[in-house]
């Protein structure tokens, strides 16, 4: 009996703990099981900042059940390697670890500037399309990244298309101040993927040309960057590799923070 | 009564001096009377028999003060007065024609009751007496044969004028006196030093007779709407009007703002006591560029004896000018762009803006040109006071060099800009301010401490002085106002600050789970300018956490950077004192003229044209104002009742300074409806410092006795004696009538 007693005793506390611990693990790493390149998780990563990197959680289609969703594509070090480099390069006051959004959640509303990755495979019910424009008309900004082709296109379109029926995606113009608010961006180039490594070859699917697009305001201001055909997120990724070229990294990280950078003036 | 038992009026023993008229020496009366008392109290300290106690000092007592009466009458005692001569001198009676003159009381108008006061008696009293003048004046006296052409038709009151005209008309003759009879209802503000220094210096004695209710039994008046002079196309302004009601006490009435027949806002008032003024706050929007003639008024309740005085004419000049407010931020923040978006969307503002993106980068936006700004923030006056308004963000103190502190310093004080500070991280205590110079700017006294600013969400709950600032108006109603200052979501940081100083207001205060209260948002006025510190960097939560709908945030802002650059002189500042000429002709203008870095010029020509009704059109030159430097000043005649704008040009040399816009406005038999109550104070305080007495009606018919005691006009020095008195008689009797009493009762008789 007596060690019936003990063996509850400890059986208890090593659930308590272990309890404990999962949820410290959830509270840091809530999207722990989702994660596609893990990374540690910073030190300051609890610092209250004016930014953090938002990252959108959306619903994914035509995927198989044994694939992961396509929003947390790089995450979480692509994510925590970039805004190492707006900390450094800018005087936005940033936070270490980056934040998962979710557009079911009014949270969104309170991180002015969301990153969506993948959004070839994005697949927004009509309430989340809604809110979506909701966030963005009243000033929230959405960067897009890491699709190819013109399939993606389509599946990005469709989407986007019931957040804004009534506005036009267009090529955003050199002169636009987005790619000069920090840094000019007048020479830009197509940034590969991880494929760069093993193939050579700067774009995937039938995506040779890139595109940055835009949606726009009634004032003309950006409301969604869409950067079509390149992984500026690979290249935050990789940017720590030595096989990974430093000119398509600089150029994802300028690119990155002017989009930031604009977000947070326009 | 007095006269009864003094023989005189009350007059003559003010205006006497008491004399003895025989020829013996005052000092021997006194011995006498010494003599006499020492022999009684002899003769009553040996016969006092049975009186004990105090009894016999008081029976010496009667008896000395007996003695000493009969011994005062024996020196003739009388009064020197100075009286007019008989018939040689002139008496003015001036009699008020305004309108207010002409109200119904007891049914009877009041100038009714003054022509039945002249024809009862006084009138042909005074004739017997001397030669009377008669005059009835509104704006200024004219001379009438008689009563019959006064109507209480005239559009002023102006006493001190009309009684200078009245002593101008009668120089060089005898003036004796002047009777004025009038309900005190002045228009002119009061009456002037002048015109009582040039009567006490002649010694004419105005007397004085009031008429009309000194308060209506049932009325609502609008004592004074003040109201700012300018505004910005679409402000949104306060108005504070002053009600005084008699017999609505507790009552509900309308107050409304109105232009024409268009009302701006109105909103339902709860009267107060009787007499009392009561200031009521109406909140409404100033139309688009123009002049505006506002009508502030309250509705007409039943029973009202005045209904002419619910309504007040105010001008303002809504500027088509569009300011400029430069925005310095030290770092890329979201309130930044919603700042900028929110006056990007107000038309009547220009947000120049310099943000440090990175330690070495400066990102301007909303230049006049890309050389604007290219060096970095202004360190010359010329360059910082062309803008009217100044926001520091989340900068250090020492971002700034001393030369550019000084200059920001400068931009309240002499350039006379609002300068706005923001909270942040770098900002306030944090930025290091508290042992800055700019620190005495502040509405707000700063920690010296650093980690004042919090990224910890706080609620902004608005103070009383907050629910009438323009600045915190979201709804014309208080109430709604109020509850939708409950509704805004929580702000995303605030920053900690110490107490208000000295004549600082708190609009805004900060709350979060039981933390002591602080301001948020704090106002004050700084030499020619004013400053605001706003401790936080997260208003724009009320716009991402708000429906698309929803304007609070646009609002707010477009609110607090109109205050803060609405009263920013411009370099040529016109203004007038009066700006509705009520019953008034002469309007005086006024320009300060400033150089580019706000120095004053005192080599300028300065012009205004004026446009005013029936199509005016007219130029005039405004002369430097002796003793103020950089004042230019002019008195100008506006001829018609109407509007007048007046643009005031000022040049040096070829080169013009600038210009500006000032508005005026003649009315005309307005004023007299207001303050209409006979004004008893000004009547009793006119005769008081002129030698004269105020009457009600019904004592007018001792007038014409006691006024001939005057000093002025031809004179003759008279004595009345004063031995035949019935009160001495009275008193002798009564002295020894008191002593028998006392004996009886004491039973020493």
């Amino acid at each position: 009996m007596r060690f019936w007693g003990r063996a509850l005793v400890l059986g208890v506390g090593l659930l308590a703990i272990t309890t404990l611990f999962a949820l410290q693990r959830s509270r840091f790493r809530p999207f722990g099981d989702e994660e596609d390149d893990p990374a540690p998780i910073p030190p300051d990563a609890r610092e209250k900042t004016e930014y953090a990197f938002a990252r959108l959680r959306y619903p994914s289609a035509g995927r198989s059940w044994w694939f992961r969703s396509s929003w947390p594509t790089d995450y979480p070090k692509a994510d925590r390697q970039f805004v190492q480099g707006v900390r450094r390069l800018t005087r936005i006051h940033t936070r270490s670890m980056e934040e998962v959004v979710d557009l079911d959640s009014d949270e969104i509303f309170k991180w002015p500037w969301i990153y969506a990755v993948e959004v070839g495979h994005w697949q927004l019910t009509d309430v989340q399309a809604k809110r979506l424009r909701e966030y963005l008309l009243r000033g929230g900004f959405l960067m897009t990244d890491d699709f190819h082709g013109t399939l993606e296109w389509d599946v990005f379109m469709e989407s986007m298309g019931r957040v804004f029926p009534d506005r036009p995606v267009v090529e955003i113009e050199n002169s636009d101040p987005i790619f000069h608010v920090l840094y000019d961006l007048d020479e830009r180039v197509q940034v590969p993927g991880i494929q760069y490594w093993y193939t050579g070859r700067m774009y995937e699917r039938d995506g040779i040309v890139p595109h940055w697009r835009g949606i726009y305001d009634d004032q003309q201001r950006l409301m969604v960057a869409i950067c079509f055909n390149q992984d500026n997120g690979d290249a935050w990724e990789w940017a720590d590799h030595p096989r990974y070229p430093e000119k398509y990294a600089s150029q994802a990280y300028r690119v990155g923070i002017n989009f930031i950078i604009y977000a947070m003036t326009h | 009564m007095f006269e009864f038992l003094f023989k005189y009026p009350a007059s003559v023993f003010a205006k006497g001096r008491f004399v003895l008229l025989s020829s013996w020496p005052v000092w021997i009366l006194a011995a006498c009377c010494a003599a006499a008392a020492l022999a009684l109290a002899w003769h009553v300290r040996r016969n006092r028999a049975n009186l004990t106690g105090l009894r016999p000092a008081v029976v010496w007592m009667l008896e000395s003060s007996f003695v000493a009466l009969l011994f005062l009458l024996l020196w003739r005692p009388a009064l020197s007065v100075t009286t007019l001569r008989p018939q040689q001198n002139l008496v003015a009676v001036v009699v008020d024609d305004s309108r207010s003159m002409a109200l119904e009381e007891n049914g009877s108008a009041r100038i009714a009751q003054a022509i039945h006061v002249l024809d009862s008696g006084l009138l042909s009293q005074l004739r017997r007496r001397f030669q009377v003048r008669m005059y009835r004046f509104g704006g200024r006296a004219e001379r009438v044969a008689d009563g019959h052409n006064l109507s209480g038709g005239q559009n002023a009151t102006h006493i001190g004028d009309s009684l200078s005209g009245v002593l101008s008309d009668s120089s060089g003759l005898p003036l004796g006196a002047v009777v004025l009879l009038s309900d005190g209802a002045d228009t002119s503000g009061g009456i002037g030093r002048d015109a009582v220094a040039e009567l006490r210096r002649r010694r004419v004695p105005v007397h004085t007779i009031g008429f009309g209710r000194e308060r209506f039994s049932r009325d609502l008046e609008i004592a004074g709407a003040a109201v700012p002079a300018r505004a910005l196309p679409g402000s949104r302004l306060s108005a504070d009007v002053t009600i005084v009601e008699y017999g609505y006490a507790r009552r509900k009435a309308r107050l409304y703002v109105r232009e024409g027949d268009r009302v701006l806002a109105a909103r339902e008032v709860t009267l107060k006591a009787d007499g009392s003024a009561q200031s009521e706050p109406i909140a409404f929007q100033a139309g688009a560029a123009g002049g505006q003639n506002l009508i502030f008024g309250v509705d007409v309740l039943e029973g009202e004896e005045n209904t002419a005085n619910n309504a007040v004419t105010r001008l303002v000049n809504v500027e088509a000018a569009k300011p400029r407010v430069l925005y310095i931020e030290g770092e890329p923040r979201w309130e930044y762009k919603f700042i900028r978006r929110a006056i990007e969307e107000d038309h009547a503002l220009e947000l120049v803006s310099m943000l440090r993106t990175t330690q070495n980068k400066i990102y301007r936006q909303g230049i006049a040109n890309p050389k604007e700004l290219e060096p970095g923030f202004p360190s010359t006056a010329e360059e910082l006071f062309a803008f009217g308004g100044l926001i520091i963000g989340s900068v250090e103190a020492n971002y700034f060099t001393p030369q550019q502190r000084e200059l920001i310093r400068e931009f309240a004080n002499r350039r006379g800009g609002g300068v706005l500070f923001l909270g942040g991280r770098a900002a306030l205590g944090d930025g290091g301010y508290a042992r800055s110079p700019l620190a005495e700017m502040l509405p707000v006294r700063l920690p010296e401490a650093k980690g004042t600013f919090h990224r910890d969400e706080v609620k902004a709950e608005l103070t009383p002085a907050g629910t009438h600032s323009p600045i915190c108006r979201f709804d014309d109603d208080a109430g709604r106002n109020a509850e939708h200052w409950t509704r805004l979501p929580a702000l995303a940081d605030y920053q900690e600050t110490g107490e208000l100083k000295p004549g600082a207001v708190a609009l805004l205060e900060l709350s979060a789970g039981g933390r002591r209260r602080a301001p948020l948002l704090a106002v004050e006025n700084y030499g020619r300018g004013r400053t605001a510190a706003l401790a936080t960097s997260g208003t724009w939560r009320w716009q991402m956490l708000q429906p698309l709908e929803d304007k609070t945030h646009e609002i707010f802002w477009q609110q607090l950077l109109r205050w803060l650059v609405m009263d920013s002189p411009a370099r040529v500042s016109a203004s007038t004192p009066r700006p509705v000429l009520s019953d008034e002709i002469e309007a005086p203008l006024r320009a300060e003229v400033r150089d580019k870095a706000f120095q004053l010029v005192t080599d300028a020509r300065v012009a205004a044209h004026i446009v005013g009704p029936e199509g005016l059109s007219v130029s005039i030159d405004l002369p430097p104002e002796g003793h103020e430097p950089g004042v230019y000043t002019a008195r100008w005649t506006a001829e018609k009742p109407g509007s007048y704008v007046a643009e005031i040009v000022a040049r040096r040399g070829d080169e013009e300074i600038g210009r500006d816009v000032v508005m005026f406005r003649r009315e005309d038999g307005v004023a007299e409806h207001f303050r209409a109550a006979q004004n008893r104070e000004l009547l009793e305080k006119l005769a008081e410092e002129t030698g004269g007495r105020y009457y009600r009606p019904e004592q007018a018919s001792r007038l014409g006795e006691e006024i001939s005691y005057s000093e002025a006009g031809i004179t003759v020095q008279e004595t009345r004696d004063l031995w035949n008195m019935p009160l001495v008689f009275a008193l002798l009797l009564g002295l020894r009538g008191v002593e028998w009493m006392l004996r009886r009762r004491w039973g020493v008789v």
